[in-house]
């Protein structure tokens, strides 16, 4: 369970302050929950997102994580120096794994398809090989809430085939809050959505529901 | 679910093996450099001091003057700017939100200590076996001078890491600092050869307390600067720890927010 209580964001500017993006959001995300976060650009749904994964901090208010929560899905920090190997390493040590390390790394260079690359450092390896570590990495631990921004699948067409199957697997296996575009994404994975406007959060029991009060709230 | 102590510690395991290797292996023969700077440093000004005909500081050969005090404000120094830079160079790594800009301040800080016993041991053996008597007579002083230095680098590193963040244009200052520091510090030149009242003015500097009182720890006969004492060095690191904590506290969201 993840409750956000009266969740406030604002960014700073080069001019000061800048608007408040999030304004007093208050919801409890139920475990095991798929919910899909709905609104226009720029609404602040990616901020909500991050602070809920606790990559950013709310200037007001607070977020309660009673569940292991991932980073977003595929958006893993990476050290440009170090290797691949080297950087999952360290992944899994920060996040408890020392024990059954060489387990969580034959997973990622199974899974990322990288071969020899893996030995490689980061710098060199293109945008593609990046995606392919990152997903790697989302996809080694077990987490009971995933969040996904705009996980467009990246490679080539195999490995996004591949990913799609992980992905869909994942939703079943655990609770997901995910951005996406496409409707029919998120009809496909989320039971719940959460419709944000005007800096303000609604919650809608079924998907359907906050999508059709999305596309009432662009005609007005 | 893991404890909150448990998490740090698991952090600090992985920040340490990650910033070892950067430190160690960046680049080709990365390591080397950090041992041959600060002996190309002892090496030149013995030269020069030899060259002038000193062979004797304030009762010291002067190579082991020379060697004391530069691995004296080398590890200060190193320390320092590692602390400074430690939130710059982790930036990607912050996504996961078990790591905190704090915990890669002090594991870099610790590193830098632990390179720098390396390194200095390996220039004590050298030393050695030139032939310079380079044993310390007093071992528990020169640790403590050297825990004090150790000390007043991360508390210099944790502020300039803050303050360099609140205004990047403090960045310049700061490196700039670093030179007149060396300088000033006692390490190439003894401070006890500068008359009063100028003197006292370079005393406010804690590291040249702290480089002093190692050397007095080398060699127990050592005309010590006039006024040398161990507890200002200790009041300065205490309150630059102090103060840097609290800027980090204060803070902390600003260092990780985009």
């Amino acid at each position: 369970m993840i409750r956000i209580e009266d969740v406030h964001k604002r960014y700073k500017t080069d001019h000061g302050m800048g608007r408040w993006v999030l304004q007093g959001i208050s919801l409890t995300i139920p475990a095991n929950t798929n919910v899909g976060l709905i609104g226009i650009n720029g609404a602040g749904k990616s901020t909500l997102l991050r602070i809920i994964g606790g990559m950013d901090y709310p200037n007001k208010g607070r977020v309660v994580r009673q569940c292991r929560v991932s980073w977003p899905m595929g958006q893993g920090g990476l050290e440009a120096t170090l290797t691949g190997r080297q950087n999952a390493k360290f992944v899994c040590r920060v996040h408890g794994h020392q024990n059954d390390l060489p387990d969580r790394l034959a997973f990622v260079q199974d899974f990322s398809e990288l071969g020899r690359a893996f030995d490689e450092p980061i710098k060199t390896y293109s945008s593609g090989m990046r995606a392919r570590l990152q997903f790697a990495l989302s996809l080694a631990f077990d987490f009971d809430v995933y969040i996904s921004d705009e996980v467009t699948a990246a490679g080539d067409a195999s490995f996004r085939k591949k990913t799609a199957a992980a992905f869909k697997d994942m939703a079943h296996r655990a609770g997901l809050i995910m951005v996406a575009h496409d409707e029919n994404t998120l009809k496909q994975f989320c039971q719940a959505g959460i419709l944000i406007s005007d800096g303000k959060a609604q919650w809608f029991d079924q998907i359907d529901d906050a999508l059709k009060a999305y596309r009432d709230g662009i005609q007005k | 679910m893991r404890s909150q102590l448990s998490i740090t510690l698991a952090v600090w395991h992985a920040i340490f093996l990650r910033e070892a290797l950067d430190r160690l292996f960046r680049e080709r023969g990365a390591w080397f450099w950090l041992l041959i700077e600060p002996i190309t440093h002892i090496g030149f000004l013995a030269l020069m001091w030899g060259v002038i005909r000193k062979t004797d500081m304030g009762g010291m050969d002067v190579v082991v003057w020379l060697m004391v005090g530069m691995l004296a404000f080398f590890l200060f120094r190193r320390t320092a700017i590692q602390v400074m830079y430690a939130v710059d160079c982790n930036r990607p790594l912050f996504v996961y939100r078990q790591v905190k800009p704090f915990d890669t301040a002090v594991v870099r800080g610790g590193l830098e200590a632990f390179i720098m016993a390396l390194v200095s041991a390996i220039i004590i053996v050298i030393v050695n076996l030139l032939g310079r008597d380079a044993i310390p007579s007093d071992p528990l002083l020169v640790m403590g001078a050297v825990l004090g230095l150790w000390l007043f680098g991360m508390g210099y590193g944790l502020i300039a890491s803050v303050l360099m963040e609140l205004v990047p244009e403090l960045e310049h200052i700061l490196k700039i600092l670093m030179m007149p520091l060396y300088l000033i510090s006692g390490s190439i030149w003894p401070l006890a050869s500068i008359p009063s009242p100028y003197r006292e003015y370079l005393m406010i500097n804690p590291i040249a307390h702290g480089v002093e009182a190692v050397r007095l720890g080398y060699v127990s006969h050592y005309h010590a600067v006039p006024g040398l004492s161990l507890g200002y060095l200790y009041a300065c690191s205490a309150a630059s720890i102090f103060l840097g904590l609290l800027l980090y506290r204060r803070y902390v969201l600003r260092l990780v927010m985009q």
